[in-house]
């Protein structure tokens, strides 16, 4: 029995072998695998005559001969008006342009993420597509999958149309890869008639005060606190948000560019901290395995009192509720507490966005189409649906909400803006830290385990 | 392994008529296996082949593999104490499957019976989910599971009896691996179910009648005719169950993400995390061919353990 | 195959009381609808009743949901998409694993034990472990985005466990009908084609079956292989009802009901042929 297993799998090995020509580690025969290997990183086929794109976008309608041009869009807005906002530019923008086909595909986030990985291992990046930017984007400039739009920006003043912030982003290396759309702060959304029936008067500014709202509401018989630990992201915050309020930028700049170490002590207080929240069970029942959308029931329902999120928050409240009003004008935000005795400032911010990048195979229409769904007068109809907090100057005006003028105040007022961790860094250490800090929420990691769990990865993944 | 059992293959008793064919028959067999040995060695065989080649490798997936490591990924794999609760939590799945899914099954089959008037319908409704994709049955059963009874039906139940307190199914590290296995029992027995239902067809009427006169009591005649007469079936069951679990994926991913704190980790989710979340191909890839290994040994063991032949034969 | 025919019933049941029997089956029955119950009602209720109320009787029922998905062009794209897809990959999983099967149950060659075990290692690797590199072979092949690429990974993974499925229908056709064949001239192929097929209608009827629930059900080959929207199978339907940041719950849920309604339907009438078809396999046992 054994050796005709043995036997079988020589043959296998033989056969297959010959079949693809699968060439062994040490070898370095270009064979046929050789060859299927190296293709994703051959730099990108130099852009076809590097001249016309100036030309061309001037030119442009009438003039038949341009060859066509299709620019593949992959984007992840599902909802119907902010698709159809979108399909209305993309329609826009080939009308002017009869020589450019925009292929928009459209996919749910979880489904984009793991459609996008097979397509960037595979070499194959679309056009223009959805990115967060940091460590997940640099990652792919790295093995040459993005074009470098570093050029584009700088002509024509494209580039001062963001806010500076937002569109750092982007760059990697002195070089940028796409342009932002969306920016904003994390913080706590917070019921106010829940506030008020427990006898709160105003939001806390420290984390004692905190800690002690949390009490009065428990007292009052109000859960404190929706949260969606089963995600583990949306828990990653508090520890985040902790080390930022506790260390500062300089902690994370250490710890980042491996001077310091995630084991270093703000890293393991906040975790400390942490803790102390934990042990006041301020979150709803089963919050260890709710996900995201259940958060966003249990504010929308009002069975809870505090949310810690992001800009999309008051949008998702809305949807998640029965009259799709969300809480009116219940809702109300305050900024992360400051940490008594924190070297952060208190108005420093947690935060991130959305953007766009475009893929190494990318023609320069496709380059000039960003550019068109990147204007301002774009950037002011998403503010209008509520789609984006904008990030090019001017579109302010198209953000009615108060909440989030709040949100996009409170991030362009920061002096540190602490981008997510899992955007800042490589998604493997990103991966990490909301595994660790979930061990922490469930009991079953110290705050030291999980400062240390936190550097092994740093330690093998940034240099 | 596969042994041809006598009297499985017909050769032709004359041998002239073997003789003359034989070339034609050559021919027909090659044409035959022409088509499903292409496909099956192109999509199946070598990707096996690029996994492993891939699983020597630190390898994030963008660009060429180039930091040979030999067999680090592996040396990490078994000493990763997360990697070992997922095969700890394969290992649970598969017993409870045995010890309680397969039975229960078993005896519903016989339940159902031969004659049972309404036999059809029950057999229908016990197959359904069966038929239901798994994003929908994870779908739903979110719903079930949800800790607050206001939403969730099996906590609205359990309010009704005093003194109860409503139950986070699926955030307790105790309870969550036991809810998962509540839906994949729900959603595969009646599979197990149909199989024993054909198997139990096939038992002589008389060998129970015969015995039944004889004296025997309903579990002489169970354990001693009956199961023995259905071990063929029981051993194909046996086999797609205890692969079926080791293999299972998008429910739990979908369900809990092997989560919380890996209290449902499988080996599958565990190898999509670092695959696809983490962007670890190298390492994946090695936790597939582990995976393939554990598979693969278990199938030997089992086909020693039992000699016969079953239909699903093979490795 | 020896059908005694004796009016008795199964001694086994005759000592438990019908009415306890049905007692327990319809204990199960119910532990097997409620779910699927529950989200027929989701698919009847608004979004807001659905998140608040998701288990109570939707009365009056909402048919907002259903009509909103059954006028929306995309959704019977899907639908011819998957029904594309579905019957594509089960006709070629049928025809080749029959051939195959054919071969590995009633021939005689050398490297035949080998060949078959070749085929058994398939079911050691499922899809969701191998869907990376499986995705590199197709797209060195030209075959992503298009439906041909889809069935082709379908059919691949399939073959194992049909091929083993089907060899063991096969084996159990009396040898004696296959000498008889030769005797009369058949050649080998003759054998198979008018013999052994119809003999074994309701074996490939089975497999056909459980062959196409398997395909449309499928979420990650078309997910990984299908870029265009209007290539779209209906399990990456589903997607279009998430937004980014939520998810319309109760539109998933008509969204799902209607998406398995064609399964049921042919659930329903296929259940009979799989019965049979099992039984006829599991003869050999």
């Amino acid at each position: 029995m054994t050796h005709k297993i043995f036997t079988l799998l020589s043959i296998i090995l033989i056969a297959v072998f010959a079949l693809s020509g699968c060439a062994t580690p040490a070898t370095t025969v270009p064979t046929e695998e050789a060859v299927v290997e190296a293709e994703p990183t051959q730099p990108a086929p130099t852009e076809p005559p590097a001249e016309p794109t100036a030309a061309e976008a001037e030119v442009e309608p009438t003039v038949e001969e341009q060859p066509q041009v299709t620019v593949t869009w992959w984007h992840i807005q599902v909802a119907d008006d902010q698709k159809a906002l979108w399909q209305g530019m993309a329609d826009e923008y080939m009308a002017a342009h009869p020589n450019v086909t925009v292929e928009i595909t459209v996919l749910e986030n979880e489904a984009f993420k793991t459609k996008i990985t097979t397509m960037m291992q595979s070499g194959n990046p679309p056009d223009i597509f959805q990115s967060w930017g940091g460590g997940g984007m640099n990652e792919y400039a790295i093995a040459g999958l993005l074009k470098d739009i570093t050029a584009d920006l700088e002509k024509d003043g494209w580039k001062d149309t963001f806010s500076p912030g937002a569109l750092g982003v982007f760059s990697f290396e002195g070089k940028y890869y796409g342009v932002p759309r969306d920016m904003g702060a994390v913080g706590f959304w917070y019921n106010k008639d829940l506030f008020a029936q427990a006898g709160i008067e105003a939001p806390p500014t420290t984390w004692s005060e905190f800690l002690e709202d949390i009490q009065t509401l428990k007292a009052a018989g109000i859960t404190p606190i929706a949260l969606g630990e089963g995600d583990k992201w949306p828990g990653a915050f508090y520890w985040e948000y902790l080390a930022v309020r506790i260390g500062g930028q300089a902690a994370f700049d250490a710890a980042y560019s491996r001077k310091g170490a995630f084991t270093d002590e703000p890293f393991v207080e906040a975790g400390v901290k942490l803790q102390e929240l934990v042990a006041l069970d301020p979150f709803q029942e089963g919050f260890l395995g709710a996900t995201w959308p259940d958060e966003q029931v249990v504010m929308a329902s009002e069975k809870a009192a505090m949310d810690l999120m992001g800009q999309w928050a008051p949008g998702a409240f809305k949807d998640a509720s029965v009259d799709k009003q969300g809480l009116g004008d219940k809702l109300g935000w305050f900024p992360f507490p400051a940490v008594e005795g924190g070297a952060g400032d208190p108005a420093d911010a947690l935060g991130g966005g959305n953007g766009f990048v475009v893929g190494k195979d990318a023609e320069p229409e496709a380059v000039d189409f960003l550019k068109y769904i990147s204007s301002v007068e774009s950037q002011i109809a998403q503010a209008e649906i509520g789609l984006s907090v904008p990030v090019v100057k001017g579109a302010e005006v198209g953000l009615t909400d108060p909440m989030l003028v709040l949100v996009q105040q409170g991030a362009a007022a920061a002096k540190y803006f602490q981008l997510y961790y899992d955007q800042a860094m490589p998604p493997a250490v990103g991966g990490v830290v909301n595994d660790a800090v979930q061990g922490v929420f469930a009991g079953t990691l110290t705050p030291e385990e999980c400062a240390a769990m936190i550097e092994e990865s740093a330690q093998m993944e940034l240099k | 392994m596969y042994e041809a059992s006598p009297g499985e293959t017909i050769l032709p008793s004359r041998q002239e008529v073997r003789s003359s064919r034989g070339l034609q028959d050559k021919l027909i067999i090659f044409l035959f296996l022409l088509p499903s040995t292409v496909i099956f060695l192109v999509f199946v065989v070598y990707p096996i082949f690029h996994s492993v080649y891939y699983s020597f490798f630190n390898w994030k997936g963008l660009g060429p593999a180039v930091d040979f490591i030999a067999l680090d990924n592996y040396k990490r794999i078994l000493t990763d104490r997360v990697f070992l609760i997922a095969v700890k939590n394969n290992l649970i799945i598969v017993f409870l499957s045995l010890l309680l899914q397969l039975p229960l099954s078993l005896g519903l089959a016989i339940l159902v019976g031969r004659n049972l008037p309404g036999r059809a319908f029950f057999r229908s409704i016990f197959f359904m989910p069966y038929v239901f994709s798994e994003v929908i049955t994870a779908i739903m059963w979110l719903g079930l599971f949800n800790p607050d009874p206001d939403r969730g039906f099996i906590n609205a139940l359990l309010i009704l009896i005093p003194g109860v307190e409503p139950f986070p199914w699926l955030a307790d590290t105790r309870t969550v691996l036991l809810c998962v296995f509540v839906v994949l029992s729900w959603k595969y027995f009646g599979f197990h179910m149909l199989l024993y239902i054909t198997g139990l067809q096939n038992i002589p009427l008389d060998v129970e009648e015969a015995a039944r006169i004889d004296g025997a009591n309903r579990y002489q005649l169970l354990f001693n005719i009956t199961i023995p007469l259905l071990s063929s079936t029981i051993r194909t069951s046996v086999y797609m169950s205890v692969l079926g679990s080791l293999q299972q994926f998008i429910l739990v991913w979908i369900m809990t993400h092997g989560g919380p704190v890996n209290a449902s980790e499988v080996m599958s989710t565990y190898m999509y995390r670092f695959g696809f979340v983490r962007f670890y191909l190298g390492y994946g890839s090695a936790v597939a061919i582990v995976m393939f290994l554990i598979c693969l040994a278990f199938s030997l063991v089992y086909q020693r353990l039992t000699p016969q032949q079953d239909y699903l034969g093979g490795i | 195959m020896t059908t005694i025919i004796t009016p008795s019933k199964n001694a086994l049941q005759r000592k438990l009381p019908r009415i306890f029997q049905y007692l327990i089956l319809s204990f199960f029955v119910l532990i097997v609808i409620v779910p699927i119950v529950m989200i027929v009602f989701g698919a009847l209720k608004t979004r807001g009743e659905f998140m608040t109320r998701p288990y109570t009787i939707p009365f009056p029922p909402n048919w907002d949901n259903l009509d909103k998905i059954i006028h929306q062009p995309s959704f019977w794209r899907m639908m011819l998409n998957s029904l594309i897809v579905m019957f594509a990959t089960t006709g070629c999983v049928v025809v080749f694993c029959s051939l195959a099967a054919f071969v590995f149950a009633r021939t005689e060659f050398r490297g035949k034990g080998l060949m078959f075990n070749l085929f058994t290692l398939g079911l050691m690797f499922p899809i969701n472990i191998a869907i990376l590199p499986v995705y590199l072979v197709l797209r060195h092949m030209d075959l992503t985005n298009h439906l041909t690429g889809v069935v082709l990974i379908q059919v691949a993974f399939l073959l194992s466990s049909n091929i083993l499925i089907l060899r063991g229908f096969f084996a159990a056709i009396p040898v004696e009908l296959q000498d008889a064949a030769l005797i009369d001239g058949c050649t080998i192929a003759g054998f198979f084609w008018r013999i052994l097929l119809p003999l074994a209608r309701p074996s490939l009827a089975a497999i056909a079956a459980l062959t196409m629930i398997t395909s449309w059900n499928d979420l990650l080959v078309p997910l990984v292989v299908l870029d265009s929207d209007t290539l779209w199978t209906l399990p990456l339907g589903t997607m279009q009802f998430q937004s980014q940041y939520g998810q319309d719950l109760a539109l998933v849920a008509a969204f799902l009901t209607l998406s398995a309604i064609p399964t049921i339907i042919f659930y329903t009438f296929a259940e009979r042929q799989i019965v049979s078809g099992l039984i006829a396999g599991a003869l050999k046992g």
